[in-house]
């Protein structure tokens, strides 16, 4: 009560114009933030919508939610081995699956459960989420192929499709499954249009229903993650650990970025801004800002050249030797702040008889941990968005960053747009996470740094 | 007598040459690593560069100056630096004073300034492959976000990156939301304004939008001109977005410099025009950044 008093009071001091600015003050930055906003609840609501709904026009703002259709076969009667047996269920499973995929494509499907039943027994249960359909379908086993019974089915494809997406058998009833018991005339009504023509079943269509479950739109990003790994399935590396590879291709690159420009600028800093003469500290300074002034695209030809000369072009030294060398800038940076440190400090340890080298690990380096904090998130931030060099260098797709794989990703014609939105939030939501927690030191580092880099 | 010279040398050592050992390894790999390559590219552009000479051979026929002649008398070479100049106007008319004004006027805020400038940091932390497959789904002729909102206004729906009079605008836009880490350094210069001319401002009625007009602009004028240098800099060497967005596409509507010289080397594989366009980019970014060094000696002085 006291507080909204001097609210009150200060503003009755405010003048016409202030006050004006202040409303207007509100609404700019209000407005500036919905828009800063967007591109991320474009990404968002894209994501979670499935294959089909991303087309519509007019698009929609929020994401439709996500049904789980649960079917249940019944199999009682049935007169052969357990190995028939299991043969049947899987290609049951597989036409149900692939047949409410393809047909059912309208009805927000995200999860197809289905249940195999004998003698009131549930014997069979397996669950797919729609995006490993998808992945199944664009790269995986039914790359290419008309989704319908006879090439479903060819061969032991469904044997394959059924042991990727995983199921429970077991002829004496499953305990933790249970099948659904009734059957929902909607549903019925919908699966009739799937088991008409194209799809058919071995046994009996004895349950159905379908449920709403908004966690399954969630589910979608686990799924996505696995697009690399069915994309680049020819590359083992890739293959064995998808879009992780990329991840610590981008780690190594920024890692080592940071750990050698910390440690050659602050070094070269040191020496220009405490063993040498002023003028040779110049013309050293103005040596290594001079280099950073030269513009990326105009060596980018000769440098291309000269790294294949000795080897460096399609491995690690291609995408870590561009950051052998001390960025001017960050030296200039280091240097304001040893400037700055007391000669005192140098001239005591000196008398002792301590040597330039125990000067840097032991005074400087310490002394300057904000500035250190400064030149990393410099050196991230410029990492991050690099991308025409390790794209030119790297053919091996074991060898992108995040960077080129995503462009990659982006650039072919068999991806679909919600798979890539879901990638591209996955791989910025850690970042800004991080972002947000030090968010205090980030701001201070940029703040005190002056000049954008 | 030995102990004295003993001593001498390790002052020798300790003054002198410890230094420059010590700058040795940065030196050597700076101009192995920048120097040399922009020195090849001014050799290769005399050269009609021959990429599987023998070593030891001259790298193909001397031509002398014909390179930059030859290039300088193609249209798509003055279209990459026409289209480099509209980049460069689009830039500064669409999305250079946004964040000038989000921070001036996020400056004026009494509560939550923190969380404010902590998500105006947001745009930077896209990195730019997500930025542009982000912008090429808003800017899809048939599902995109953009046609929606001509075709709600009555207007004609469009081709956008694939329009060679709209690319440029697609690809620059992006920046309109502004935000970003020049609004901070914006936000600290106004915040570094000394608090009395602030003070005496206000006591001389100088309140409201005549103090951001009066007072706050011209007192981060200096930090406006070097962002303005550093952009107009960057707008030259555009290649990353236009790039991705386009591949310098449609018909070379978004052809910067940079992606004239990968064409030439990289399609044409016309290495001596590729390093003559090289040499001749970093020349204007040298003068550009001369330019920008003196004015900033001429304001600490």
């Amino acid at each position: 009560m006291k507080k909204t008093n001097e609210s009150k009071s200060h503003k009755i001091r405010l003048s016409k114009s202030d006050r004006s600015l202040q409303v207007v003050s509100i609404l700019v930055t209000v407005a500036s933030m919905l828009v800063i906003l967007f591109p991320f609840v474009l990404t968002i609501s894209s994501a979670m919508k499935d294959n089909m709904k991303i087309y519509d026009v007019p698009p929609k703002l929020l994401p439709d939610s996500s049904n789980s259709l649960s079917v249940a076969v019944d199999y009682t009667g049935f007169s052969g081995t357990q190995e028939e047996l299991e043969a049947q269920l899987q290609d049951d499973m597989v036409s149900t699956m692939f047949g409410v995929y393809s047909k059912l494509n309208r009805d927000s499907i995200f999860e197809v459960k289905f249940y195999g039943t004998r003698d009131n027994a549930t014997i069979f249960y397996s669950r797919a989420h729609q995006t490993q359909l998808q992945l199944e379908k664009d790269y995986g086993i039914y790359e290419g192929t008309v989704l319908q019974d006879q090439t479903l089915l060819y061969k032991d494809r469904a044997e394959r499709v059924s042991h990727i997406i995983g199921y429970e058998f077991d002829p004496h009833g499953l305990a933790k499954h249970s099948a659904p018991d009734s059957i929902q005339a909607e549903t019925l009504e919908k699966l009739n249009l799937v088991f008409d023509k194209k799809f058919k079943l071995h046994g009996q269509l004895s349950a159905c229903g379908m449920h709403k479950n908004n966690l399954l739109l969630l589910e979608s990003f686990i799924h996505y993650m696995k697009l690399p790994n069915y994309m680049y399935d020819a590359n083992p590396v890739i293959a064995r650990f998808g879009f992780l590879s990329f991840v610590g291709n981008t780690v190594i690159v920024i890692g080592f970025a940071i750990i050698s420009q910390v440690f050659l600028c602050s070094l070269c800093a040191f020496v220009i801004s405490r063993l040498l003469r002023p003028r040779a500290a110049r013309i050293m300074l103005l040596f290594f800002m001079g280099a950073q002034m030269i513009p990326f695209a105009s060596i980018m030809l000769p440098q291309l050249i000269m790294y294949r000369n000795i080897g460096a072009y399609n491995n690690y030294a291609a995408l870590l030797l561009p950051f052998l060398y001390p960025f001017g800038f960050y030296i200039y940076l280091f240097k304001g702040f040893f400037d700055r440190i007391p000669g005192s400090y140098f001239e005591a340890a000196r008398l002792d008889g301590a040597s330039n080298f125990f000067l840097y690990i032991r005074i400087c380096m310490p002394l300057s941990k904000p500035t250190i904090a400064l030149i990393a998130l410099q050196t991230f931030l410029g990492n991050w968005n690099d991308f025409f060099w390790a794209w030119l260098v790297t053919e091996r797709q074991e060898l992108w960053t995040l960077n080129v794989a995503l462009y990659n990703i982006a650039n072919n014609t068999s991806t679909k747009q919600n798979a890539l939105m879901g990638i591209a939030l996955v791989t910025m939501l850690p970042v800004i996470v991080i972002a947000l927690i030090f968010s205090k030191q980030l701001k201070a580092s940029i703040m005190s740094s002056g000049v954008k880099g | 007598m030995s102990t004295r010279k003993k001593s001498e040398s390790g002052y020798f050592f300790r003054q002198k040459l410890a230094p420059w050992l010590l700058l040795a390894a940065p030196i050597v790999f700076t101009l192995w690593l920048k120097y040399y390559p922009i020195l090849k590219a001014v050799l290769i552009s005399f050269f009609n560069y021959n990429p599987i000479h023998q070593p030891g051979e001259l790298p193909g026929e001397f031509v002398g100056f014909q390179n930059y002649a030859t290039m300088f008398h193609t249209e798509y070479y003055w279209q990459a630096w026409r289209n480099s100049f509209v980049f460069l106007i689009l830039q500064m008319l669409m999305t250079f004073f946004i964040p000038i004004i989000q921070a001036l006027f996020l400056n004026e805020l009494r509560r939550m300034k923190n969380i404010f400038s902590t998500m105006y940091l947001l745009p930077t932390l896209i990195p730019g492959t997500i930025n542009v497959i982000i912008w090429r789904w808003v800017w899809h002729p048939d599902y995109g976000v953009a046609n929606q909102i001509v075709r709600f206004f009555g207007g004609e729906p469009q081709l956008w990156l694939s329009d060679p009079a709209l690319v440029k605008f697609c690809i620059i836009f992006p920046g309109v939301l502004g935000g970003g880490i020049s609004v901070l350094l914006y936000l600290s210069a106004i915040q570094n304004i000394s608090p009395d001319i602030m003070e005496s401002a206000s006591l001389d009625g100088c309140t409201g939008w005549k103090r951001i007009w009066h007072i706050t602009l011209p007192n981060i004028r200096y930090i406006i001109f070097i962002q303005m240098v550093i952009s107009v800099s960057a707008a030259m060497q555009l290649l990353d977005a236009p790039y991705m967005f386009a591949a310098g596409g449609p018909s070379g509507a978004s052809t910067t410099q940079g992606i004239y010289i990968y064409n030439s080397f990289n399609k044409d594989f016309n290495y001596g025009r590729g390093s003559a366009a090289s040499v001749i980019l970093m020349l204007v970014v040298m003068v550009m950044t001369m330019i920008q060094m003196h004015f900033e000696n001429a304001e600490q002085e």
